[in-house]
C-alpha cells in the first residue's frame, strides 16, 4: 500500500490525474503493469480521484451498471460492492438523493468492481463520517491484506500513517521523500536516556558516532540518531564507557512532525 | 462502436429529458405538418397558388424536409444537453478513469448523433408517407424524389454535429445553447444575407439547408432572379467538408485538454 502525502495544492491529485490519462502532462512518463496500453490498464484499476463522478439523474445500480460496461467487467460484482459499502439499502434511489458520504462511498464501490489489481484512491474518507473513515479504512486494509495494489493520496497523515506501508511526500510538486513508511519515521527516531551522572552521559553521547544532536530537556537527554544507530548500541556504548542508563527509550517521532519540518525545509 | 452505444444507450434510457425532447420533436414536428397540411391547398398569394402541391409526391418530400430542418434544433440542443451533462457531473472523466480512451468519448457522441439522425430520418420518411398518402398520393409515386430522405439526414447530421462541437467547445450547456441558437437562427442569416446568398455553401448549417430549401421557395427565388443553379451534389459535399471539420477540431481538442 503507497501513500501519496502532501500538503493542500502539492500535486497529489495533479500526479494521479496524469497518470489516469485525465490530465497532459508536460513532460515525463508513466506506464502500469508492465507497459500495457494506458486504456486497457485502466481497466484493471479502480480509481477514485477527487470528487465521486455520477449520472445524477441515474441510482446507484443504474450507475455502477455504467461503470461495469465501461470497464468490460465487473457486472456481476454491484450488489456485493455495494453491500461491502454499505450502499445496499439505498441501492436504487437516485445518486442526486445521496449525501456526500454516500456519494464518497458509492465511487469506493465503483472502483472495487470486477476485482481490480490496482486502486488507486484519492482522498477516499472525504466527507465521511468519523464511523465511516474507520470503516473504509479497514476496508482497504483489509483489500490490500488480499493482495491488492493501494495507491492512496491524503493530506491525513494519520490515515497514511495508520494504513500505509510506502510513502511519497510531496510538496508542491516536488517529491521530498519516498520510502518505507517506517524507514522515513526511523530517520527522525529520538532516544531518551537518563543516568545518574547525566553531565558525564551528556559528554560521552556527544561524542558518539551517528548521534547527531543531544539535548537536555526534564532532566533527561534527547538524542537525535541517525537510522543505522539502535538503543542496543547506545546501552552498549554507555555500558563500556562505564555509565549505567537509568531510562532508555525510543521515541518514533510521529508523521505529523517529520511531515511539518519536512514540508518547511525547503521552503 | 456498437459496445460504445450500448453504453451510451445506458446513461440515456433513464433520462427523462433525453424521451421529452424526442417526444416534443416527433409530436410537434407531426402537428405542424398535419395542420400546414390541411391549409397549404388553399393558400394563396397575389392569386398564386404556390403551397397547393406542397403536401402532395413528390413536393412532400422538400416541404416536410424544409420544416423539419427548423425542428432538428430540438434535437441539436438534445445533443449539447447530453454533452454538456458529462462535464458537469464530470463523467467525462470517470470515463476515461473507467478505461475509455479520449477517442472513445467522442465516438461515443458521434454514434449517438448518428443514430439519432437515423431515427429522425425515418421518422421523416414515415411522415411524409403517410401525410402524402392521406392527402390522396399514389402510392407509386411515393418513391419519387426520395433523394430528400438523403438529404434530410445529411442536415442532420450536419446540425447535430456543429451541436456537439459547441458542446465539446463551450463544456456549460446554457451558454452552448445560447450560442448554439445565436449562431443557426440569427449570425448565419445576416452572414447569408449580406453576403447576397453567394456563399451559402461556405457557411456550415447553410449549406444543408440549401439541400432542403422547398419547391415553393426555389420558384420564389427563380422568379425574383436571385435563384442559382449550384447542383446539390455541391451542397453534399460541402456538408461532408463540414462534418469533416467539427470530427477533426474535437479530436485535437479533446486529445489536448485537461479532463
Amino acid at each position: 500500500m503507497f501513500g501519496i502525502l502532501g500538503p493542500n495544492g502539492s500535486g497529489k491529485t495533479t500526479l494521479l490525474g496524469i497518470v489516469l490519462d485525465v490530465l497532459v502532462a508536460n513532460s515525463g512518463s508513466y506506464s502500469w503493469f508492465g507497459g500495457l496500453p494506458a486504456d486497457a490498464a485502466r481497466k484493471q484499476i479502480g480509481a477514485l480521484l477527487e470528487t465521486p463522478n455520477f449520472y445524477h439523474y441515474m441510482t446507484a445500480m443504474q450507475n455502477l451498471e455504467v461503470t461495469a460496461a465501461i470497464k468490460g467487467r465487473g457486472d456481476d460484482d454491484k450488489l456485493s460492492v455495494l453491500e461491502l459499502t454499505g450502499l445496499t439499502s439505498r441501492k436504487d434511489s437516485k445518486f442526486q438523493t445521496y449525501s456526500l458520504g454516500m456519494k464518497q462511498r458509492l465511487a469506493i464501490a465503483a472502483a472495487l468492481l470486477g476485482n481490480p489489481k490496482v486502486l488507486v484512491l484519492d482522498e477516499p474518507t472525504n466527507g465521511l463520517d468519523p464511523a465511516g473513515i474507520a470503516e473504509i479504512r479497514e476496508l482497504i486494509l483489509r483489500l490490500s491484506n488480499e493482495g491488492i495494489t493501494v495507491i492512496m493520496a491524503s493530506h491525513m497523515l494519520d490515515e497514511v500513517e495508520k494504513v500505509c506501508n510506502h510513502v511519497a511526500i510531496l510538496k508542491r510538486g516536488q517529491l521530498l521523500v519516498t520510502g518505507q513508511v517506517d524507514d522515513v519515521l526511523r530517520s527522525e527516531d529520538q532516544v531518551e536516556v537518563r543516568a545518574n551522572d547525566m553531565k558525564a552521559l551528556q559528554q560521552l553521547l556527544t561524542g558518539m558516532n551517528g548521534i547527531k544532536k543531544v539535548q537536555l530537556a526534564n532532566n533527561m537527554l534527547l538524542l537525535s540518531c541517525d537510522a543505522a544507530v539502535q538503543p542496543t548500541f547506545i546501552n552498549e556504548y554507555c555500558m563500556n564507557n562505564g555509565i549505567i542508563l537509568s531510562h532508555l527509550l525510543l521515541r518514533k517521532k510521529s508523521l505529523e512532525s517529520k511531515f511539518i519540518e519536512l514540508t518547511n525545509e525547503k521552503k | 462502436m456498437q459496445k460504445l452505444l450500448a453504453i451510451e444507450w445506458l446513461k440515456l434510457k433513464n433520462y427523462r429529458t433525453f424521451w421529452i425532447l424526442l417526444l416534443l420533436y416527433t409530436v410537434l414536428l407531426f402537428l405542424v405538418n398535419y395542420k400546414l397540411a390541411g391549409t397549404a391547398s388553399s393558400f394563396n398569394m397575389n392569386g398564386l397558388q404556390i403551397l397547393a402541391k406542397s403536401y402532395t409526391f413528390p413536393d412532400i418530400w422538400s416541404t416536410i424536409a424544409y420544416i423539419g430542418s427548423y425542428f432538428i434544433i430540438f434535437l441539436a440542443i438534445l445533443v449539447i444537453i447530453i454533452t454538456t451533462n458529462e462535464y458537469t457531473f464530470k463523467t467525462n472523466r470517470q470515463n476515461i478513469i473507467d478505461g475509455w480512451q479520449r477517442v472513445d468519448f467522442l465516438h461515443a457522441k458521434i454514434g449517438v448523433v448518428v443514430t439519432i439522425s437515423v431515427v429522425a430520418t425515418l421518422y421523416y420518411f414515415i411522415l411524409c408517407s403517410i401525410i402524402g398518402i392521406v392527402n390522396g398520393g399514389a402510392v407509386t409515386d411515393l418513391l419519387k424524389n426520395t433523394e430528400m430522405a438523403l438529404y434530410f439526414f445529411l442536415l442532420s447530421i450536419n446540425y447535430l454535429g456543429f451541436a456537439l462541437v459547441i458542446a465539446l467547445w463551450i463544456k456549460r450547456s446554457g451558454l452552448a445553447i445560447s450560442l448554439f441558437l445565436l449562431y443557426a437562427m440569427i449570425i448565419e442569416n445576416i452572414a447569408n444575407l449580406i453576403t447576397g446568398f453567394k456563399y451559402s455553401l461556405f457557411l456550415p448549417l447553410q449549406c444543408s439547408d440549401e439541400l432542403v430549401a422547398p419547391s415553393a421557395q426555389k420558384m420564389l427565388q427563380n422568379m425574383a432572379g436571385i435563384g442559382h443553379t449550384t447542383p446539390p451534389s455541391y451542397y453534399i459535399i460541402a456538408t461532408v467538408s463540414w462534418c469533416v471539420v467539427y470530427y477533426t477540431l474535437s479530436r485535437i481538442m479533446l486529445l489536448r485538454r485537461d479532463w
